[in-house]
């Protein structure tokens, strides 16, 4: 089994609706997006094209930072979902250097949403989840996973552009979204071999 | 990273196409320069100071490293946990970089001690404290070469750099420990001399080549060459690297070869090498860019029959 | 988050407030705690997904700057960026202060109550409290252009709002108008994927447009001449259009005498030509098909059908000639033809076994389009392109949303339809709850305004130049009900209540169908909007609070009274006039009285939403009526330009919003979690500027730049360069730019684009200029 998935980059219409609902999910801290969505425009006046990237961990088969994390607090599991253990991270931020996919995320200090005020209700519990100074990432919601649910931004998406499921199953929905439509991956060139696939726009 | 700058700053970084990195190299991020640069001067100076019989270097050498630890630490986001670091050397540059620093200081403390130095084990720990000398010597070159991310840091030539860095640090070091202390005589001061310009000049061919690689070695890469010579980091490449790192240490030693060298100027040619030696890490840590998540959309492909070789 | 709890753990049912369509969702609460708001999966408003606004609630909710507690002003002096210095007092004080104040007004002259809400509030405040205390001003802050839409809706398509077939359309072109976001997200999704090609009619790449195979920048206010240009190609020079349609389902037939009207038999029936008996019959006869081209004579007068005088009207409409858009004639020419062979006229499609016309290609118009003060024109333009091709209220064309309701099957209700005039025309009223408010002037009928209840509209922003929203109410006695200390309450509220927000409040039915954007085929749905958790610290409900007023006021029979008429209560379920009735007994009846004793609020607190399957004469009722639409061509001589297309010295670019998916009006930027989505995306807190047309101008990409409108007015900003820009365009994503001390997330982030528009004291057709001439430099 490999857990994968599927963009699929025509429905998708670049509303951000994933970057929250993964923020939703975890309860992150301010300016750390586990998902999130960039913007490329292509062409010129009139002839210009927009499209809406979005972005998370990549879950490569060959991920450069499982290999250089110093503590292995960077593991891939044998679904090929990759974890970090907050407990065994040091925070060398090593893994952020060789990610090409700027997935990794780490915060120093304890911000809030409200600066002054605090964390509100919802944050203090959001929080307590998350410690400072380790790093973090898009984990493909291996909780809700774990149960058998889907993670959070695929089950929210508001154009279903995205599909989850195992790469390894050709009847599998991610399957066949891959070999009927075409689809492309990120930085193929670098080897890293990702689990995230693309359909194009 | 605090408050509201840095929470806007790396907002705006999402959209970048060429995003700088930021997280070894603000803030905090400076201890890592500051660690690796101690690193390679102590490890490099540990050398010399073998080689050239210097006992006072031996220790000044050993405590360099040992702020390169402590720089080291005090970068962690959890220091506590330091330890860890050492359990995957065999993946891990930066774990193999802590068992060179360790097996360095197990083998360099005993051997630091004139007694232990003239006794029978003194040929065994200084072979042990070379060893870590080469690792750390050569360990955050390859911390750097590895990432496929940052181009600028992908190429073979930069744990070269490194090397012949940290051996001139190690030289630049000396020079100005033993500007010091050849006031109290015994230390042979030209030979080191010799020595260090050689390597000064070496280490200006390597960095040209490096620019010049780099930026044949795609965007980002030229991009952060471009930063170097021409953007943000270029007054710290013109006046550290280039300025205090070779054309002062050069053009003094020169000066020095036809003239006579004082002790005064030994210690400024050594001081503004350590200051160019500084830099060019700086420099180098600063430019480092990433590639660029996607420009042009690839095609796409069906995977089809390459999906065992595509990894699926 | 996740939560896991052993104690209080519960999945609340609900409706988002976060914009007016009104998704389901479900609310977790853990141990009293709200920890994560999603989609509820059984609602068919969103189908258990939610945009980024519906799961930022929590954001909302929890925000620290909310009002808590009632506040009177403690600075007498009034204006824009004064320090209201607020005074907490209790509810008790507030209410006494307002009750003497409407008690004042209701005896002297009851209009001089104005009162301004949101689209997404209550419709009890607008459809009850206002009627009963005798006030016609009641208003809604919309977007410009609302009117114009919603006439547009009314007249042609027998409800409030249209939306695309997304079932069928496979051709989709698109004025200013947003298909790909919304309740109606994944079924135009499935549409892009089958094949449905999309072109998009707007000044600048907006997030809508992303999604169109072709972006055909146009000059902002010059959609109706392009709209025009297309019709008279189409009936002109193609001779594409739906003969069929327009005979059977417009006045197309309808003769016209040289005065304008239309030529009736003696009781005033319309007539139309019969061609087998070469005369005049009663348009309601049966009989041969009815001409719709010609000339006529009827009692000595030439009388020629309306579809003759319509293309007659848009002959002068060369695509050549199309200045106003800056598309060159021969795009124009080609989709037009592209539009009109989409379309398929005669086409078929067979659905549960019945046979009905199929029209795969549709014109939406959206505020883009109709955001000028050539609203209507422009408006009824773009409709009759899907008018003359048969493409309105069939599987495949714009549809109105849930024109037809046949009712739940057990009860029968609610029950509505198109109903026929007596021309034979859809009847077309206006209902106070769904009058849009566009402009407002300050020379009101009945003299000045003495008391205004802003409902979390925010004039001072919502409206364009707050310095005219100053003088216009510095004098009255002004109750801001609102989220925050927002604009209006700062420069003018006396006393402030703090209102419950979505997450925290009752409503009963709050989004009723024919608001519902999900046209054609899918579920009813009918929800109950219920807090999550109680109010927080001392907010209210405002329903509540005008209960509780109407009754110190001794409007409470009155309001009792309207209650049963706004949601057409009969005994046993009316209320009765002498009675006092809590707000949950209230919501009780109107569920109960609708969908039976089984399923009053106590059903949907539990369930939350009750759906059944809607039937094909429910979803597409133009082949199954009689009812006929008015081309209304007499409307389109009157299109212009836009103001702001007329070019002035200095000011040589037109500046418009656009609006974003992740962002409702202006508010929803004080929450973290969406300023956070707009300060990581490219362009919307930013000014966007064509890239050639920045650079003539000396300005780079991220520079601070103003941009000052003919009005006087200026904004700041950066500036973004683009190439996704017209290049005589300025776009201003939505309506940031606050100010208020009372948002502080919000403060300063984006520009606030309503200050560059003007109100003009004259008569306005159904909408402000939404857009403005400017001019832009750098700071």
């Amino acid at each position: 089994m490999r857990q994968g998935m599927v963009i699929d980059l025509k429905r998708c219409i670049g509303c951000f609706a994933c970057q929250v609902a993964c923020k939703a999910e975890h309860g992150t801290r301010p300016g750390t997006m586990w998902a999130r969505v960039v913007k490329r425009e292509y062409g010129s006046f009139p002839n210009v094209r927009r499209v809406s990237l979005p972005l998370l961990c990549m879950h490569c088969r060959k991920a450069p930072c499982v290999e250089v994390c110093p503590t292995g607090a960077t593991r891939k599991r044998p679904d090929g979902i990759v974890t970090i253990d907050a407990e065994k991270c040091v925070g060398c931020r090593y893994c952020m250097m060789v990610c090409p996919y700027g997935s990794r995320h780490y915060q120093d200090d304890a911000s809030t949403y409200f600066p002054g005020q605090g964390p509100n209700p919802y944050e203090a519990l959001a929080y307590a989840q998350h410690s400072t100074g380790v790093v973090e990432k898009c984990d493909f919601c291996v909780e809700r996973v774990d149960r058998g649910l889907q993670p959070a931004c695929v089950v929210n998406c508001p154009t279903r552009a995205r599909t989850f499921g195992d790469l390894h199953d050709r009847g599998s929905e991610v399957s066949r979204l891959i070999d009927e439509r075409g689809a492309f991956r990120l930085h193929e060139e670098l080897e890293t071999c990702p689990s995230v696939f693309y359909l194009p726009p | 990273m605090p408050s509201a700058d840095a929470f806007r700053q790396r907002l705006t970084d999402l959209n970048l196409a060429y995003r700088p990195q930021r997280e070894w190299i603000e803030g905090r991020g400076l201890l890592v320069v500051a660690a690796h640069f101690f690193s390679g001067v102590g490890a490099g100076a540990w050398l010399f100071s073998v080689a050239l019989n210097f006992d006072a270097g031996l220790v000044i050498s050993l405590a360099v490293v040992g702020l390169a630890g402590a720089a080291h630490l005090a970068f962690l986001g959890r220091w506590q946990r330091f330890w860890r670091i050492a359990l995957r050397p065999h993946s891990s540059w930066i774990s193999r970089g802590l068992w060179g620093l360790v097996i360095l200081l197990v083998g360099a403390i005993p051997y630091a001690v004139p007694a232990v130095r003239d006794s029978v084990i003194g040929p065994l720990v200084l072979g042990v404290s070379l060893a870590g000398m080469a690792v750390v010597l050569a360990y955050h070159g390859f911390v750097y070469a590895v990432s496929r991310a940052i181009p600028f840091w992908r190429l073979p030539l930069l744990p070269v750099l490194y090397i012949a860095y940290g051996l001139r640090g190690g030289a630049a070091l000396l020079l100005v420990a033993g500007a010091v202390a050849s006031a109290r005589g015994g230390f042979n001061i030209d030979l080191l001399e010799v020595i260090k310009l050689w390597v000064v000049v070496s280490s200006a061919v390597l960095v040209l080549l490096y620019l010049v690689l780099a930026r044949g070695a795609g965007g980002a890469a030229r991009r952060s060459a471009g930063e170097l010579v021409a953007g943000k980091v270029s007054p710290a490449f013109y006046g550290g690297v280039v300025f205090l790192g070779l054309v002062v240490p050069i053009v003094l030693g020169a000066i020095g070869a036809t003239t006579g060298v004082s002790r005064g100027l030994l210690a400024v040619i050594g001081l503004s090498s350590l200051a160019g030696d500084f830099y060019i890490k700086y420099c180098i840590v600063k430019a480092g860019i990433y590639s660029p998540i996607v420009e042009e959309l690839p095609a796409a492909r069906r995977y089809g029959t390459r999906r065992a070789a595509a990894g699926l | 988050m996740t939560s896991i709890s052993d104690g209080e753990d519960v999945w609340v049912p609900s409706v988002c407030g976060m914009c007016p369509d009104g998704c389901g969702i479900l609310v977790h609460r853990v141990d009293g705690v709200a920890t994560k708001i999603e989609g509820n999966p059984k609602s068919p408003l969103g189908r258990g997904r939610l945009c980024a606004r519906g799961l930022a609630g929590i954001q909302l909710l929890y925000d620290p700057y909310r009002l808590n507690q009632p506040l009177r002003r403690g600075n007498p002096e009034k204006g824009i960026g004064v320090d209201p210095r607020w005074q907490p007092i209790s509810w008790h004080e507030a209410l006494q202060a307002i009750v003497e104040r409407l008690n004042r007004v209701r005896a002297e002259d009851p209009r001089r109550l104005v009162f301004c809400g949101t689209p997404t509030s209550s419709p009890f405040a607008l459809g009850v409290f206002m009627p009963a205390f005798g006030s016609p001003n009641a208003f809604v802050s919309d977007r410009p252009g609302a009117s114009a839409e919603q006439m547009l809706a009314r007249t042609l398509h027998a409800s409030v709002r249209t939306g695309p077939d997304a079932d069928f359309c496979q051709y989709l072109l698109l004025f200013g108008a947003d298909c790909t976001s919304g309740v109606v997200a994944e079924r135009m999704a499935d549409a892009r994927v089958r094949g449905m090609r999309v072109v998009a009619v707007e000044p600048f790449l907006s997030p809508a447009a992303e999604k169109a195979d072709e972006w055909l920048p146009i000059r902002p206010g010059g959609e109706g001449a392009l709209a025009c240009a297309m019709l008279n190609l189409l009936l002109n020079e193609y001779r594409i259009f739906d003969a069929e349609y327009i005979r059977r389902h417009t006045d197309g037939p309808y003769l016209v005498r040289p005065d304008g009207a239309y030529a009736g038999d003696a009781s005033g029936k319309p007539l139309v030509w019969d061609e087998a008996a070469d005369g005049v019959r009663r348009f309601d006869e049966d009989g041969a098909d009815a001409a719709i081209e010609g000339t006529y004579a009827v009692e000595g007068e030439e009388c020629r059908p309306v579809f003759e005088l319509l293309r007659e009207a848009v002959r002068r409409w060369a695509p050549e000639a199309a200045d106003a858009t800056t598309i060159p004639a021969e795009t124009i020419r080609r989709i037009a033809r592209e539009f009109g062979e989409a379309a398929r006229i005669d086409g078929t499609v067979s659905i549960d076994g019945r046979e009905l016309p199929l029209r795969p290609a549709m014109a939406v118009g959206g505020p883009g389009a109709y955001g000028h003060d050539n609203a209507w024109p422009t408006a009824l333009a773009i409709a009759l392109l899907n008018q003359v091709v048969g493409a309105s209220d069939v599987p495949g064309g714009l549809l109105g949303c849930s024109p037809v309701s046949l009712g739940h099957p057990e009860t029968g209700l609610p029950r509505w339809g198109p109903a026929a005039d007596g021309d034979g025309l859809v009847q077309a009223e206006l209902t106070p709850e769904n009058q849009g408010w566009s402009a407002f002037d300050e020379r009101f009928a009945f003299g000045r305004p003495e008391v205004l209840i802003d409902y979390g509209s925010n004039l001072f922003m919502s409206v364009g130049g707050p310095d005219r929203c100053l003088e216009a109410f510095k004098d009255c006695f002004v109750v801001s009900v609102s989220l925050y200390s927002d604009e209006t309450a700062e420069a003018l509220a006396d006393v402030v209540l703090p209102d419950a927000c979505y997450l925290e409040g009752l409503d009963p039915l709050p989004n009723l169908p024919q608001q519902q954007p999900a046209a054609g085929r899918g579920d009813w749905a009918y929800q109950l909007r219920q807090p999550a958790v109680p109010p927080l610290f001392q907010r209210r409900h405002f329903a509540e609070v005008l209960l509780e007023i109407g009754e110190r006021l001794g409007t409470a029979d009155a309001m009792n009274v309207q209650f049963n008429l706004l949601y057409g209560l009969r005994p046993p379920q009316a209320l009765d006039p002498d009675e006092r009735y809590s707000w949950e007994e209230m919501a009780d009846r109107i569920y109960q009285g609708w969908f039976g004793p089984e399923r009053g609020l106590a059903w949907f607190r539990r369930n939350g939403v009750l759906t059944w399957p809607k039937r094909l004469e429910e979803a597409y009722w133009r082949p199954f009526g009689q009812v006929r639409v008015p081309l209304s061509y007499e409307w389109l001589s009157d299109w212009q330009p836009c103001r702001a297309q007329q070019a002035q010295i200095g000011f040589d670019l037109q500046a418009i919003s656009y609006s974003v998916p992740w962002q409702s009006a202006s508010q929803t930027c004080e929450n973290p979690w969406l300023d956070e989505v707009s300060q990581s995306e490219p362009y919307s807190y930013f000014i966007c500027l064509n890239a050639c047309t920045a650079a003539a101008k000396g300005i780079a990409d991220g520079d601070a730049v103003w941009v000052e409108s003919t009005s006087g007015r200026r904004v700041r900003g950066r500036a973004r360069l683009s190439d996704g820009v017209h290049p005589e365009v300025v776009a201003i994503a939505g309506n940031g730019g606050h100010w208020a001390r009372g948002m502080p997330v919000a403060r300063g982030q984006g520009v606030f684009f309503n200050a560059l528009l003007s109100l003009d004291p004259e008569p306005i057709p159904l909408s402000i200029d939404g857009d403005a001439r400017v001019r832009v430099y750098k700071e």
